[in-house]
């Protein structure tokens, strides 16, 4: 189909304008938003789909907002041998026009035309593709839906070669394939899983399959039963015939196995009373032993007792003895004691007297310690006095001889301010006394004298002369005058004629002062520290404790003692004290007395020592006399328990013998082993006798039989319990009609299995016309796959270069672009690649299709996705689309600027067409081409030659 | 003395071909018409002895399918038992032994058993009448290890005067099953040997299931079973009613009282017109919904005629009580016309083509079955 022309009167808001495009090649419809560049299109559906009285959504959707005008479209297009002008007015004045103007002239209207139309598209134009080449706006520029497209696919089919088998395609066929595919999916779910029919028999098969294994399983129970049962049968049987003939054999041996029992009993009393009589025997042997025995016995008491005789008369005899010498040495004791004792009473006089003399001695130090303590207390005392006079004070002195400079400097300053007198000697050595005092001038000497006070000068001899000072040295006469007051006012407090005086005393003190610790230390030697009334109290004790005439020698003995001279001077008395204790009387001589003592004691001492001796001796002996006693009392216990015994024995024998004589217990014993000789012999010939028939062996026998018989009785239980265990489930199983169920179930099963074969193979069926017909279908798609992908290819690599290469599927579906080696799935793509690789399909199927069955590839504001440098490489891809093709390529675009470069052979402005306004008469439709920029004109389409 | 010789009632049979109920479900309707006509047989053949002044009945053998029949098996074979005018003798066959769990001595059917019946469990001589004996030949085991009947004969001296003597056996004869690994083999001169010199009059036996007599000897005789069982059998549905006297003369006669058939039925298909004949032939079936029909047809078609023929047979079959259907005779050969009456074409052509031709050539069953389908598909569009 190609479109020659379209007119749009009162179509939404196109008030009428008409398009012509390019019979072969690109046109480009450009034009603002809103102008109704997509209205085109639609108008063109809308012509073919809705009858003029059809009040449908779309139909309505086209009328003109806000006027009373019905929609209207025509259309002037070839397709196939016929060229048709169709036009349709809707809502409004409907009506349908057909012309067709070749080959043959068709006038139609109404219903009619409608049909015819539709017939002649039929029969001439694809519509299936017609719509798939078509690129809606803001629809994304994908992958087309191209199989089973009829032109596309005869057009292929002819590129394949493969013109013999007539019609490649059928779109019923690409059904049927479906069709095949649902017939499939009643038996195959995924992976070949039965389902549906298929799954239900075959889970029919698989329950009656358990079920008729379960009921035969329960026959063949019954029928092993039945066999049991008969088996158990002749068991018990052959059990009852075998009792039978084992207790035969019971009885039999019992009677042999009663005799010898009685017979073993005979022996076990032979037996018994053999050993009763080598019992008896024994015991007669026993008291001939024990008799013989007491014999001994008597005998040795006898012996015994005899021997404790014999010592104990031996050691009497020597405890006599002893007893003697013990007196003498106590005697001997008793004499060195009393030696001990005189000694030591001697030593002791001698040490009272030694202890009484040191008393003494001591007594006569402490007291001329006292009294040379009490001196040299009364010394310090005295000192202690000098020391503490007036002068003692040295500050009081110091004061006194300020004093005495202040007099001197007031002197020396009234001197100094005074009159001056001066005296020149005028011949040899005369004498002069100023006031009162002489001194000598030589010849030209002279001398000067202040005149202070009144100076009295006397030449002896010749004149006085009396100078005065006068009044103006008043005032420094009355200072040196209060000066010399204030000097004798302290010099009288401290007792002192003058400030020398003074001086003197001052250093009496001091010296004072340093014999008064001189002595204190005397004191404190002499005494060691303690206070006076302690030595005191000391010499009182001693005193006392020296009795009267131990003293009696002192008095005779200080007779020459050097007695000090109470009027000596008394720094003398005091450099003694100083000394030593030469005022002491002269000390007793204590080493007689010590040597005395010395010796008393050491003659106590051995005479101790000798007493302590004898007396040890003595008590020795003592101690031998009492335990030689306790030998004796002994002894003599001895003898007496030794008697005892022997008489003891002797009566036993003695009673023994009056009961059986020795000899009748010797004839008592030989008799009763005699016995028991006989009784054994006896015994040993029954028990030999009874070994002989074997007892043991029917004993075993007996009760192996015995055994057997039980174990009988016990396996005829045994097979009876199990008897009637098989027979009670026999008569359950019986009631249950198993055969009944087995038979049912094997009928069922057999039904089961053929009802599954039958879907087995209606689904094998299934699959088999499903893979029979997709493979010829693939086979045919393959076909022709090769020409279409050599065609989109060849318009692509002009946009992705020379590298590409597509995979398309046989569906006519591209599946993955390969760009420098790398494959890409189609819809892993950007959206810009997609819309290019979409476009190319789309242009190669234009390309492809035949020029007669071709429809128009109509694009409406596509590309928004590719970037300038692909744009312009997309336009190159229309021109080569286009080249060796006639097929119809509709552009529709608010960006001129896109598709600038596409070499389109007609470029188409839309401008907006208004309806004129309400005086215009409307019938003025057809004006002659005007200004296409007035915007109040009709809208009309500027052609320009591409 | 008149006496009806019946055996192999075996009920509680149950036919597969005759459908089955889903498991734990009652049987199928025929399977249950199939059993009731079982026991209706019983009753026919009560009326038989009735009407025929027979003195008793002898079942030689299998009266019941199985020891293990259930409850409800023994409970209306009780009733059909009481239904028999005359006494009734059941003799333990290989179905029902007389072992261990024989049904006989179970508590159902003792307790539902009509007076008039006896068990003939223990081999030996039964006296049933005033000068008439029976000697029962039992089966004791599934697996009996020497023939019964000749055991029986062996141990038997000739009758007494003036009694009649009936020898009730159950198994295969050596002239019809010449087994020799069989030791419970019936040895027929055994048989003829007692009849000659009177130990027995008649010898009765079970286990076939056709009407079978002994050549020359009628007094050796199968009844075979009251009613069909088997497609293989030749003569069933019939009692013998039989007559003998103390000095061996006997007559014997079939009485028929089965009702249904199992029968085989053969057909050639090769065009249209074998077809109409098999449909017609099918129509006129008597009594089909007590007919079991084995159809085996064989013949080439067109895949056209293939659909017809299952046509045909998919009509009849819920009339008959089962029709079985064998095709492996049929080579089915889809014609040109077969894959243009497809009105396909493109791929979907070829497609059909391709099956075709390995139906045809190779005698794909799956490629016709697919062709069957497409045929299906195709035409439903």
């Amino acid at each position: 189909m190609r479109l020659l022309r379209i007119r749009l009167r009162d179509f939404r808001g196109v008030h009428d304008r008409e398009v012509h495009l390019a019979e072969s090649g690109v046109t480009v419809l450009e034009g603002e938003n809103e102008v109704g560049k997509t209205s085109t299109v639609v108008a063109l559906d809308l012509l073919i789909d809705f009858r003029d009285d059809s009040k449908a959504a779309p139909v309505r959707g086209a009328a003109p907002a806000g006027r009373d005008a019905g929609p209207e479209v025509e259309a002037e297009f070839v397709t196939g041998p016929y060229h048709v002008v169709y036009r349709k007015r809707w809502l409004r004045r409907r009506l349908t026009e057909l012309h067709v103007t070749g080959p043959t002239t068709e006038q139609l209207a109404g219903r009619e035309a409608h049909d015819r139309l539709l017939a002649i598209l039929d029969e001439t134009m694809d519509r299936d593709l017609w719509l798939a080449l078509r690129v809606e706006q803001h629809t994304p520029l994908g992958q087309v839906d191209l199989g089973g497209h009829d032109a596309l696919t005869r057009a292929l089919d002819r590129a394949a070669g493969g013109e013999t088998v007539g019609p490649a395609v059928d779109a019923a066929a690409e059904g049927l394939v479906e069709r095949a595919l649902a017939e499939v999916r009643r038996y195959h779910g995924g992976h070949g899983r039965p389902v549906g029919p298929l799954r239900e028999a075959g889970d029919r098969v698989a329950a009656a399959r358990t079920e008729a294994d379960a009921a035969a399983a329960a026959v063949s129970e019954v029928e092993r039963d039945v066999d049991l049962r008969a088996e158990l049968d002749r068991e018990a049987t052959g059990l009852a015939e075998e009792r039978r003939a084992q207790n035969a054999r019971v009885r039999e041996l019992e009677d042999r196995w009663s005799a010898l029992q009685a017979r073993q009993q005979e022996v076990t009393t032979s037996a018994e009373r053999a050993e009763a009589a080598r019992e008896r025997a024994g015991r007669a042997t026993e008291r001939q032993d024990a008799r013989a025995a007491l014999v001994a016995a008597a005998a040795t008491a006898e012996q015994r007792a005899a021997r404790a005789r014999e010592t104990l008369e031996g050691l009497e005899a020597g405890d006599q003895a002893r007893r003697e010498d013990l007196a003498e040495r106590r005697t001997e004791a008793d004499r060195a004691l009393a030696a001990s004792d005189a000694a030591t009473a001697a030593a002791r006089t001698a040490a009272a007297e030694l202890a009484a003399a040191r008393d003494r001695a001591e007594l006569a130090d402490l007291r001329g310690r006292l009294r040379r303590a009490e001196t040299a207390e009364e010394a310090r005392r005295e000192a202690a006095r000098e020391a503490g006079g007036p002068c003692a004070d040295a500050a009081a002195v110091e004061r006194l001889e300020g004093l005495d400079r202040a007099v001197v400097q007031a002197e020396a300053e009234l001197a100094a301010g005074a009159a001056t007198v001066e005296v020149t000697g005028l011949g040899d050595r005369t004498a002069v006394a100023v006031d009162g005092t002489t001194r000598e001038v030589a010849d030209g000497e002279s001398t000067t004298l202040p005149v202070a006070d009144a100076v009295t000068i006397d030449v002896p001899g010749a004149v006085r002369m009396t100078v005065r000072p006068g009044l103006d040295g008043e005032a420094a006469r009355r200072r040196v005058a209060d000066a010399r007051t204030a000097r004798e006012q302290a010099c009288a407090a401290l007792g002192v004629a003058d400030v020398a005086a003074a001086r003197a005393a001052s250093r009496a003190a001091g010296e004072a002062a340093s014999r008064v610790r001189e002595l204190a230390a005397v004191v404190e030697r002499e005494l060691g520290g303690r206070p006076l009334d302690d030595v005191r109290g000391a010499i009182a004790t001693l005193a006392e404790r020296i009795p009267a005439e131990a003293a009696e020698p002192a008095p005779t003995r200080r007779r020459g003692a050097r007695r000090p001279a109470p009027d000596e001077p008394g720094l003398f008395e005091e450099a003694g004290l100083l000394d030593d204790a030469s005022g002491d009387p002269e000390p007793e001589d204590l080493e007689p007395l010590r040597l005395e003592a010395v010796r008393t004691l050491d003659a106590a001492d051995e005479a101790h020592r000798v007493a302590r001796g004898a007396e040890e001796a003595w008590r020795r002996l003592d101690a031998s006399v009492t335990t030689a006693g306790a030998d004796v009392v002994a002894a003599r216990t001895a003898l007496a328990v030794a008697r005892s015994e022997a008489d003891r024995r002797t009566g036993e024998l003695r009673e023994a013998r009056a009961e059986y004589p020795d000899d009748a217990l010797a004839a008592a014993a030989t008799d009763a082993l005699a016995r028991a000789r006989r009784y054994e012999a006896d015994h040993e010939q029954r028990a030999a006798a009874l070994e002989a028939d074997d007892p043991t062996t029917v004993e075993a026998l007996y009760a192996t039989a015995k055994r057997a018989v039980d174990s009988l009785t016990q396996r005829t239980a045994d097979v009876e319990r199990r008897r009637a265990e098989v027979t009670g489930r026999l008569q359950v199983a019986g009631g249950e009609g198993r055969h009944d169920r087995h038979a049912a179930a094997r009928t069922e099963l057999a039904a089961a299995e053929r009802e599954h074969a039958s879907v087995s193979r209606r689904a094998a069926a299934a699959v088999r016309l499903h893979d029979t017909l997709a493979r010829r279908r693939d086979e045919v798609r393959r076909a022709y796959v090769a020409p279409f992908r050599r065609e989109v290819e060849r318009l692509a690599r002009i946009v992705f270069g020379p590298s590409l290469a597509l995979e398309v599927d046989p569906a006519l579906r591209i599946v993955s672009r390969t760009l420098n080696g790398v494959t890409v799935p189609f819809d892993a793509l950007s959206t810009g690649a997609k819309e290019q690789l979409g476009l190319c399909a789309r242009l190669a199927v234009a390309a492809l299709v035949d020029a007669e069955d071709g429809v128009p590839v109509l694009i409406d504001d596509a590309l928004g996705h590719s970037d300038p440098g692909r744009l312009e490489r997309l336009a190159a891809v229309f021109g080569a689309a286009a080249a060796g093709s006639s097929h119809q390529v509709v552009v529709l675009t608010c960006t001129p600027a896109r598709y600038r470069g596409i070499g389109a052979n007609r470029t188409v402005t839309l401008n907006p067409s208004y309806p004129p306004p309400q005086a215009v008469p409307a019938a003025d439709e057809e004006p002659p081409d005007t200004d296409a920029s007035d915007p109040t004109s009709t809208g009309s389409a500027e052609f320009r030659a591409g | 003395m008149r006496f009806v010789h019946t055996a192999d009632w075996q009920l509680g049979m149950t036919r597969r071909f005759l459908g089955a109920g889903r498991v734990g479900q009652a049987v199928g309707e025929a399977q249950a018409r199939f059993a009731q006509a079982r026991l209706d047989a019983v009753a026919a053949l009560g009326r038989v002895a009735g009407d025929e002044g027979a003195a008793f009945v002898v079942v030689c053998g299998d009266v019941f399918e199985s020891n293990l029949v259930g409850p409800d098996v023994v409970g209306r074979a009780c009733e059909a038992l009481r239904s028999v005018p005359v006494p009734v003798l059941l003799l333990p066959g290989n179905h029902d032994p007389a072992d261990a769990s024989l049904v006989t001595r179970r508590a159902d059917f003792v307790r539902r058993c009509p007076p008039h019946v006896t068990v003939l469990d223990t081999p030996g001589v039964h006296p049933v009448a005033p000068g008439v004996e029976v000697v029962a030949a039992p089966w004791a085991t599934k697996r009996p290890l020497s023939d019964l009947v000749g055991d029986r004969l062996r141990a038997l001296e000739p009758a007494p005067e003036g009694v009649v003597r009936v020898l009730a056996g159950h198994g295969a004869v050596d002239v019809l099953s010449p087994d020799e690994r069989n030791p419970a083999v019936i040895g027929t001169a055994e048989c003829r040997a007692a009849l000659a010199d009177g130990r027995v009059h008649y010898v009765a036996l079970g286990d076939r299931h056709s009407t079978w007599q002994l050549h020359g000897e009628p007094r050796i005789a199968y009844s075979g079973a009251p009613e069909v069982t088997s497609h293989e059998e030749t003569d069933p549905g019939n009692v013998l009613v039989v007559d003998v006297g103390p000095d061996g003369a006997a007559s014997v006669r079939p009485v028929r009282v089965g009702r249904w058939a199992f029968t085989r039925e053969h057909a050639l298909a090769d065009s249209d017109d074998d077809l109409a004949a098999l449909d017609a032939r099918l129509d006129a079936l008597d009594a089909p919904e007590r007919t079991a029909l084995r159809l085996a047809v064989e013949g080439t078609l067109t895949l056209r005629q293939r659909a017809r023929l299952d046509e045909i047979t998919e009509a009849h079959a819920p009339v008959l009580a089962a029709l079985e259907v064998d095709l492996s005779g049929v080579v089915t050969r889809p014609d040109d016309a077969d894959v243009e009456a497809l009105g396909l074409s493109g791929f979907a052509a070829d497609a059909a083509q391709e099956l075709a031709a390995a139906a045809r050539d190779d005698a794909d069953p799956a490629a016709l079955d697919a062709l069957a389908l497409l045929h299906r598909l195709a035409v439903t569009r």
